[in-house]
């Protein structure tokens, strides 16, 4: 009996191309914004178009693919079997990158339902349900045929990464058909805009937070090679979190014509949403201080501490933006985009690249190709991502301000286009900054091609019961 | 054993970091001097440099005509500034000497005081530009200094601390989590206050 | 029992963790998405919004396909900076025949939701061809091709307004039998000028 890892293998390696791809499209947006006429009149390079295959490409390729893969290779080993139903995870790895791939060229030749992070047309929605569905069962029986009792944390993450994404995205796509690449959704106006950013939100709730977060607390602790530091903490964090994330959404919508309490409701379950996000923060951080003895020299754990600031600071920053009076400013500006980037940049890639780094060299025995290169890597990601970060503040800021100015007599300050003009030298600089990231990821992808080039995934077992028995003594 | 650094340390990390690491980190500097000697001039000179640089020329935000605000409010934008980086600055040490037991590094505050004078000096210098003050003109030249600032930070920190490199590294990871919270804190405070009708007139 | 027993229960059980999960995650949507979902007074529509005419619909699909909310809203929110320079602050009612809503979250360019009746259609065609024509600082991209499709290259407008109808447009089947003359001879460029200038109509109160 031996772990299912091939296939844990195939997803990394469609997660790192994913990476690239959603890169480059992220940072040929940035151009285009810089020199709008990059698009050449060609419509699959239109900011519009393109803008969406970014986020599909990183969220749903890059995200999704790494999260099934840590998914499936860490729920065997907490479960101590290898995967129930290998052939269905396989279906699962495959369809979801054809799913994507197809998905990300509907894009860009103009097939979108128009609704942000839910974009794919009813085709691909149907295609993404099945997938998930078949994921939700290779888990979840995996689990059922588990030998030993407990299921440990990093499974509760994962499992409601499974179930809750599948709700919200079933309601959220419900829709009319009436051709194959248009769909009319079933909700209209106001009442869509409470559904989408239901969605919307708790999509990077407990996809970007909670699935990745299952990630930190299978990976953390196997690399500081300790136990999670309170499991009580974790125990409180997780339901905090599962039942306050949901209800955060209309944050999105404060000062439209929503209801108030609906805004209010969303504001106020925003800021309680700050306990349970930095409960798992700080068990985090105390699980790797005090392993002092056990820290090796591996990268990979410099970019899961580093990831663990930034999801400190977005955390705190997403809370603090659902305030009125500081959303008032900063709606619609860049200072949301760059709220966003130190959550995806900083947080959600730098726990993958972590991972891999952790992950790639024990699925082929063998170490590392280069940790200098490694290195090199954290700090490109460093730079781009407080340079990012930095930038559309700078940014959002100006905006916010400057659209609200008014003069001594009550006229506005600043006409539109003169705001807009001004944004140019930040979108430079946040051009640069995209460039950093994506050139230190082209670096990690080629380190771990070389690691990985002719050498076949090691076969591992099972522990034996009785080993079994003690390891999750001492995990829990 | 000597117990003091030379007192221009801070500068000297600019032009030999390595040595001045080495010299911090055999030293049990005073708090008391590094607050006035180093600490309140750093976190002074910024602060002269906006006041300075608006009331000659009024800031240019990009759009339009330059901002001139009255010489009160001046006063009291560049008083707020040098409050808010005076108590950045100690906090950032009070923060750091608090995490420092967590990873082995040193307890002595007038350890952590010095590490956050010379972490903060590139800054500092670059606030110079505040003399003219267009808001990107100082983002672009703000920008090399907190890199080469977050290099002293890595990079000082083990050494002045003596917590080794891996732990160090993971301190400075920390702190930079902390520090970007107190930045945001900071933005959000600021906006906050502007939308309550503190600050340039918008139209909420 | 104390509480940690409690979870040392739940947490031995695959059915019971799953199904408290979904529980746990549904109270938020239960109690505050569902609401919304059957307070009609968020889908009746203004007194002045008309379920969109062929053209504004194939305009407005245009719209959508191109991405055009990833850089401008369609939300004035109620601030006098806001009002002064859009005009009427968004109603509900005004998006009852939305469907996606566009009310948007990024405004890398101006909102749009009183656009219609500000510029004339000449100036839309240039603009949309080529930004820079009329606004030398434009970062917006052109979009040429629009002008070289047809409105109807589809050839489902009435499959579309029955759909829309299905959802509870009040189109009748005269509205519907006349859509596909009402696109011939049109672009899409012309589309979507008409949706752009049909954008605010609905505030009520003519456009400034």
């Amino acid at each position: 009996m031996r772990y299912h890892d091939p296939v844990v293998r195939a997803l990394v390696f469609c997660s790192v191309i994913w990476a690239l791809v959603g890169m480059a499209a992220g940072v040929y947006i940035a151009a285009e914004l810089v020199w709008p006429t990059l698009d050449f009149g060609w419509p699959a390079l239109s900011y519009g178009r393109l803008r969406a295959l970014h986020t599909n490409a990183v969220i749903f390729g890059f995200g999704v693919s790494a999260l099934m893969g840590t998914a499936f290779y860490s729920v065997q080993r907490t479960c101590h079997v290898p995967l129930a139903l290998p052939r269905l995870a396989w279906f699962c790895a495959v369809a979801w990158q054809l799913g994507v791939a197809a998905g990300g060229a509907s894009l860009l030749a103009g097939w979108t339902g128009g609704k942000e992070y839910a974009e794919l047309e009813w085709p691909f929605d149907i295609a993404i349900a099945i997938v998930w569905v078949s994921f939700g069962v290779v888990f979840f029986l995996t689990i059922a045929r588990r030998a030993v009792r407990p299921i440990y944390v990093s499974n509760w993450f994962y499992g409601a990464l499974i179930i809750v994404i599948a709700m919200l995205h079933i309601v959220n796509s419900l829709a009319v058909p009436v051709t194959l690449s248009k769909s009319y959704s079933l909700f209209a106006g106001a009442q869509d805009a409470i559904v989408q950013w239901w969605y919307g939100h708790n999509a990077v709730g407990f996809l970007l937070t909670g699935g990745f977060l299952g990630m930190l607390y299978y990976f953390l602790p196997k690399q500081a090679d300790r136990p999670i530091w309170s499991y009580r903490l974790s125990i409180l964090a997780f339901w905090a979190f599962t039942y306050s994330y949901i209800w955060a959404g209309p944050h999105h919508l404060h000062y439209s014509a929503i209801p108030e309490w609906v805004q209010s409701l969303g504001m106020v379950m925003s800021l309680v949403l700050l306990a349970p996000s930095w409960a798992t923060m700080v068990n985090g951080v105390m699980t790797v201080a005090g392993a002092w003895q056990k820290l090796k020299t591996d990268p990979a754990l410099k970019f899961i501490v580093l990831s663990l600031a930034f999801y400190g600071l977005a955390t705190f920053e997403g809370p603090m933006m659902s305030i009125r009076s500081v959303n008032v400013v900063s709606h619609f500006t860049d200072w949301t985009i760059g709220h966003v980037h130190s959550g995806a940049l900083g947080w959600n890639a730098m726990i993958t690249f972590g991972t891999f780094y952790f992950l790639v060299p024990r699925l082929v025995g063998a170490p590392l190709r280069s940790v200098r290169l490694a290195n090199i890597h954290f700090w490109l990601a460093l730079a781009g991502t407080m340079l990012y970060v930095l930038a559309m503040w700078g940014a959002g800021v100006s905006q916010g301000l400057l659209w609200l100015a008014l003069d001594d007599i009550g006229e506005l300050s600043f006409s539109f286009k003169d705001i807009m003009a001004s944004m140019a030298p930040y979108y430079a600089l946040r051009l640069v900054a995209g460039l950093l990231f994506f050139a230190g990821a082209v670096l990690m992808a080629a380190n771990l091609w070389w690691t990985v080039r002719g050498r076949c995934t090691v076969a591992v077992a099972p522990p034996s019961v009785a080993d079994a028995a003690g390891a999750m003594r001492g995990e829990a | 054993m000597r117990t003091l650094p030379s007192s221009w340390f801070p500068l000297g990390a600019l032009f030999a970091p390595q040595c001045t690491f080495a010299e911090l980190a055999a030293a049990t500097p005073d708090p008391a001097r590094i607050l006035f000697k180093h600490i309140l001039w750093l976190a002074l000179a910024p602060a002269v440099f906006v006041f300075v640089g608006s009331s000659l020329f009024g800031w240019r935000l990009g759009a339009g005509e330059p901002l001139r605000l009255p010489q009160e409010t001046l006063t009291l934008i560049a008083m707020g500034y040098f409050l808010a980086l005076l108590v950045g600055l100690t906090s950032t040490a009070a923060v750091s000497r608090w995490m420092a037991a967590t990873y082995g590094g040193r307890d002595a505050l007038g350890a952590h005081l010095a590490l956050v004078a010379l972490v903060a000096t590139p800054l500092v210098i670059a606030s110079a530009v505040h003399l003219f003050p267009h808001v990107f003109v100082n983002v672009l030249a703000l920008i090399p200094a907190l890199l080469w600032s977050l290099y002293l930070l890595y990079a000082g920190l083990p050494t002045v601390l003596g917590t080794g490199p891996e732990r160090g590294m993971l301190m400075a990871s920390a702190l930079v989590g902390c520090l970007l919270v107190g930045a945001v804190t900071l933005l959000c405070v600021s906006v906050a206050l502007w939308a309550s009708g503190i600050g340039p007139a918008i139209g909420v | 029992m104390d509480g940690l027993g409690l979870h040392r229960r739940l947490e031995a059980n695959a059915g019971l963790l799953t199904f408290g999960i979904l529980v746990v995650s549904a109270i938020g949507g239960l109690v505050q998405v569902l609401p919304s979902v059957f307070q009609d007074s968020l889908v009746a529509p203004a007194p002045a919004t008309r379920p969109y005419p062929a053209l504004q619909l194939i305009g407005r699909d245009v719209y959508i396909r191109e991405g055009c909310s990833a850089c401008h809203s369609q939300q004035v929110r109620p601030l006098l900076a806001e009002v002064r320079r859009y005009g009427p602050y968004s109603r509900a009612g005004e998006s009852a025949y939305d469907r996606p809503f566009l009310w948007g979250s990024k405004r890398t360019g101006p909102d749009l939701h009183r656009i219609g009746g500000r510029y004339t259609d000449v100036w839309h065609r240039a603009h949309l061809m080529d930004p820079r024509s009329v606004v030398p600082n434009s970062i917006m991209p052109g979009y040429p091709w629009l002008e070289r499709r047809a409105a109807d290259a589809d050839g489902d407008i009435m499959q579309r307004m029955r759909a829309l109808r299905f959802l509870g447009h009040p189109y009748t089947d005269a509205e519907i039998d006349a859509a596909p003359a009402a696109l011939a001879g049109a672009t899409e460029l012309d589309a979507l000028i008409a949706y752009l200038q049909g954008l605010g109509a609905s505030a009520g109160a003519p456009p400034r």
